[in-house]
């Protein structure tokens, strides 16, 4: 295991003077790459093209938590920047040495210690007497602000030019000597148990080299990927259909004021509203895709994962083989947004592997990806509030129920971080109880982005606009009345400002606006949109003021943010998976709407304002929170139809309108 | 069966099963894993080329047929080791997130230009809406639609 304690285990100067930095976090397209690039460049203080960043290869960066919530700068970027300095401190104390002048008269310039007189050593020449080793102190002395010159800039992805010259390579682009093609055969549900394989006709088909069956997986692997597949098609297996057992509702209290019952009765208004979140795909892009090679004694896995070290510990199990003969190295993914929680193609291809002695690449098809991978979860809210005589929130009850939202199962420990995450209004409340029900169905379900947060905060920031709209009051001035945070206030008057809340927009088009607090990043967005006596949703702009405390990379922040903005008005406009108990019965695109690139709004402006005295909070998640509350908003100020129901389709945004 | 292709300015023979789709042997025979595959029911846009300058999912067309066509795919846009001025306007305006979608949007909107070089927002976006992106780089990509068009 290596050390990222130790200065070896994170940075290194290379002989060339170049600098290589290690990281357990994945990259995803969130970024992370560039920015820690940014920090370590800034820190060593060498040229930005002289860094490169290797990200989680179990066998050369330390182990890490996991890449979620969007907390990879948060953590690591310290982390990082206290390796680059304390690497930059030895540098400068070999070159006092050598110099033989004291450490406070040098100083460093773009890889090269100099003195005052004019005398200079490059880096590569300082570690020509060995490499810098040693345990990373808490407390070394950071460079100044004033000495950055890539952090708090903006600056394109580091993939950008290899991924536009075809040079970027996914899980499904390795390509390893003698490497076979796999095909799952897949059973009619999740959970069944292999009675019987008969395999004569696929074996005899051209191209297949074996039909593995291992447990209850059942594969084909071939010389080419159409000759897998058609002869997965061709195994017959006998199916032992698994038994449908309900599990148990867990019922888990996030929040619980005293007298809740007394101020909800005691209230002048009171509304009662119930929000439904269908159950979404994940909807990759590239479906799950692997390669491995497992040899007797060792194995390497090439692909994506979120968590790359438990996935490790999880082939090494499933393999028989010590965990530190397994080696999973990363590549670049298809965007998953959280989807490759599950190992599922990684910890398949090492079975299949396993099973010929020979390295296997394996990629599901897109039926595959739809039917057989976790979605998130559908989700009911219902809240019962009261409003005192001013129109302030006297009491708010609100349930959740849901269902698991994490691929590790649900852990009532995290309850509130995981399927209850934002389930807690950041309001000020005096009466408040929030109650999470976790359900479970039969579909599969597991981590999408934002977990929770999604659908609690569409639930709060609509019924927020009911409440204001019920008793007559603004929907912006309603919210501050109630927020006591101030940097959430701070982007959510800016928010108003930019998006010129109270100016009408003409006939059928409105604004809407919502906002959050997650993970330590505060959010506010604003949508426009333009909706059709048929009750078609056209949207026109979005907004987004985002204060993520100290930013590393604006350009990155606005690049997630804006991507996040628009998924998150895909998913409200246009998805719902549907599915009959643990059957997916979407198998295609044409049968899962996303939006493309006619349903892109005009523009979506995003305004990075950040704290530089907060520590940075992500960024990849937060984007998508608030927007479905701000579209549906939106929806309501142009046609008066109040959808608490997403999807936005037009039937619902038409029925849901007022009578003309 | 045994036949040539002409990929990326270069004749290329190779031995596949007739029936093999142009994407499977771009990727495993060719090695030109950046048309990638995505959907293989020509509904996503990943996985498409230029054939005689227009852009085709190549998941749907078969090798036998791709014969006698000039193909070229994001590894052959750059000339003299330059990128062509889609690939350096999506670069500069960082038109992508993960990545996956792009080379499908590149060959797009290099067919677009071909056709009309001062396309409108309409046009573009209806040229590219067969490229489908999860990661939401719409905006981006039509602002390096735009710049591309004006270089
Ligand atoms: S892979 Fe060809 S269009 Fe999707
Ligand atoms: S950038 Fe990820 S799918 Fe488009």
């Amino acid at each position: 295991m290596i050390d990222g304690t130790r200065l070896e285990g994170r940075i290194r100067v290379e002989r060339d003077g170049t600098v290589t930095a290690f990281s357990g976090k994945v990259e995803f397209g969130q970024g992370i790459r560039t920015g820690f690039a940014q920090i370590v460049a800034d820190e060593i203080d060498v040229p930005i093209e002289r860094v490169t960043v290797i990200l989680a290869d179990t066998a050369r960066t330390p182990p890490d938590r996991g890449t979620f919530g969007s907390h990879s700068t948060e953590q690591e970027g310290p982390a990082l920047r206290r390796a680059a300095a304390f690497a930059r401190r030895q540098l400068i104390e070999r070159a006092s040495a050598k110099l033989n002048v004291p450490a406070d008269r040098l100083r460093t310039e773009e890889g090269v210690v100099r003195d005052g007189d004019g005398r200079a050593l490059a880096y590569a020449e300082l570690v020509a007497e060995g490499p810098l080793t040693g345990a990373i102190p808490d407390d070394v002395p950071l460079l100044p602000r004033e000495r950055w010159r890539y952090m708090g800039k903006p600056r394109p992805a580091l993939e950008a030019v290899d991924i536009v010259a075809g040079r970027a390579r996914y899980a499904a682009d390795v390509r390893l000597e003698g490497m076979l093609r796999g095909a799952l055969v897949r059973p009619p549900v999740r959970g069944s148990k292999v009675r019987n394989v008969d395999d004569a006709a696929a074996k005899a088909m051209p191209g297949v080299v074996a039909v593995v069956r291992e447990g209850d997986l059942v594969g084909v692997l071939a010389e080419r990927e159409d000759q897998a597949r058609a002869a997965a098609d061709a195994v017959d297996v006998d199916w032992d259909l698994p038994a449908t057992a309900a599990g148990e509702t867990v019922v888990l209290p996030l929040h619980e004021d005293k007298g809740i019952d007394a101020a909800l009765a005691e209230g002048a208004t009171r509304i009662e509203r119930t929000y439904v979140c269908p159950p979404i795909a994940n909807a990759p892009i590239g479906p799950s895709a692997a390669v491995a090679d497992v040899r007797a004694d060792g194995a390497t896995i090439y692909g994506s994962t979120h968590r790359p070290f438990a996935l490790r510990e999880a082939a090494a199990k499933r393999l028989g083989l010590p965990p530190e003969k397994v080696r999973f190295i990363l590549t670049l993914g298809s965007g998953t947004y959280g989807r490759s929680s599950s190992f599922d193609a990684p910890m398949e291809a090492a079975v299949l592997s396993k099973n010929v002695g020979r390295p296997v690449l394996l990629q599901w098809s897109r039926a595959e990806e739809f039917e057989w991978s976790p979605s998130r979860p559908e989700a009911v809210l219902e809240a019962s509030v009261a409003l005192d005589a001013s129109g302030a929130i006297a009491a708010w009850r609100y349930d959740e129920h849901t269902n698991v939202h994490t691929s590790t199962g649900f852990d009532p420990a995290y309850g509130g971080e995981s399927s209850g995450r934002n389930a807690v209004p950041p309001y000020r409340i005096p009466h408040a109880q929030v109650t999470l029900y976790v359900e479970p169905t039969p579909l599969r379900t597991a981590n999408f982005r934002s977990l929770a947060a999604s659908e609690n905060v569409f639930a709060i920031e609509s019924l927020m606009d009911e409440l204001a709209h019920e008793s007559g009051q603004d929907p912006l001035a309603f919210r501050l009345r109630h927020l006591d945070d101030e940097r959430l206030r701070r982007v959510l008057e800016r928010v108003a400002e930019r998006a010129q809340w109270g100016t009408p927009r003409g006939e059928r088009r409105g604004v809407g606006i919502a906002c959050t607090s997650y993970h330590g990043t505060k959010v506010a967005e604003a949508a426009e949109v333009e909706v059709s006596p048929s009750g078609a949703v056209r949207l026109l702009r979005l907004w987004a003021v985002i204060d993520p405390g100290s930013v590393v990379n604006p350009d990155g922040v606005r690049n997630q943010v804006e991507g996040g903005m628009q998924q998150s008005a895909s998913w409200t406009l246009f998805e719902e998976l549907r599915h009959r108990g643990a059957r997916v019965l979407t198998s295609a695109w044409d049968q899962y709407r996303i939006a493309t690139f006619r349903d892109a709004p005009l523009a979506i402006d995003v305004e990075v304002a950040p704290d530089p005295a907060a520590p940075s909070s992500g960024v990849g998640e937060p984007g998508a929170v608030p927007a479905a509350a701000a579209i549906a908003n939106a929806v309501f100020a142009a046609c008066g139809a109040r959808v608490r129901e997403l999807p936005l389709l037009p039937e619902r945004v038409r029925s849901a309108s007022p009578a003309r | 069966m045994k036949l040539t292709l002409r990929v990326n300015g270069a004749d290329h023979d190779v031995d596949v099963p007739r029936r093999a789709t142009l994407l499977s042997v771009l990727r495993d025979d060719l090695g030109l894993v950046a048309t990638r595959f995505g959907c293989g029911a020509g509904q996503c846009g990943a996985c498409y080329v230029l054939v005689d300058g227009a852009a085709v999912a190549s998941c749907l067309m078969t090798v036998d047929q791709a014969v006698d066509h000039e193909i070229v795919t994001v590894e052959g846009l750059a000339q003299d080791g330059k990128l062509s001025p889609v690939q350096d306007a999506f670069a500069r305006e960082g038109a992508m997130q993960c990545g996956y979608c792009t080379s499908g949007m590149l060959i797009s909107a290099t067919a677009l230009l071909r056709r009309s070089s001062h396309p409108s927002d309409e046009e573009i976006r209806d040229a590219l809406a067969p490229n489908l992106c999860r990661c939401g780089a719409y905006g981006r990509a039509i602002r390096a639609v735009q710049r591309a068009a004006a270089t």
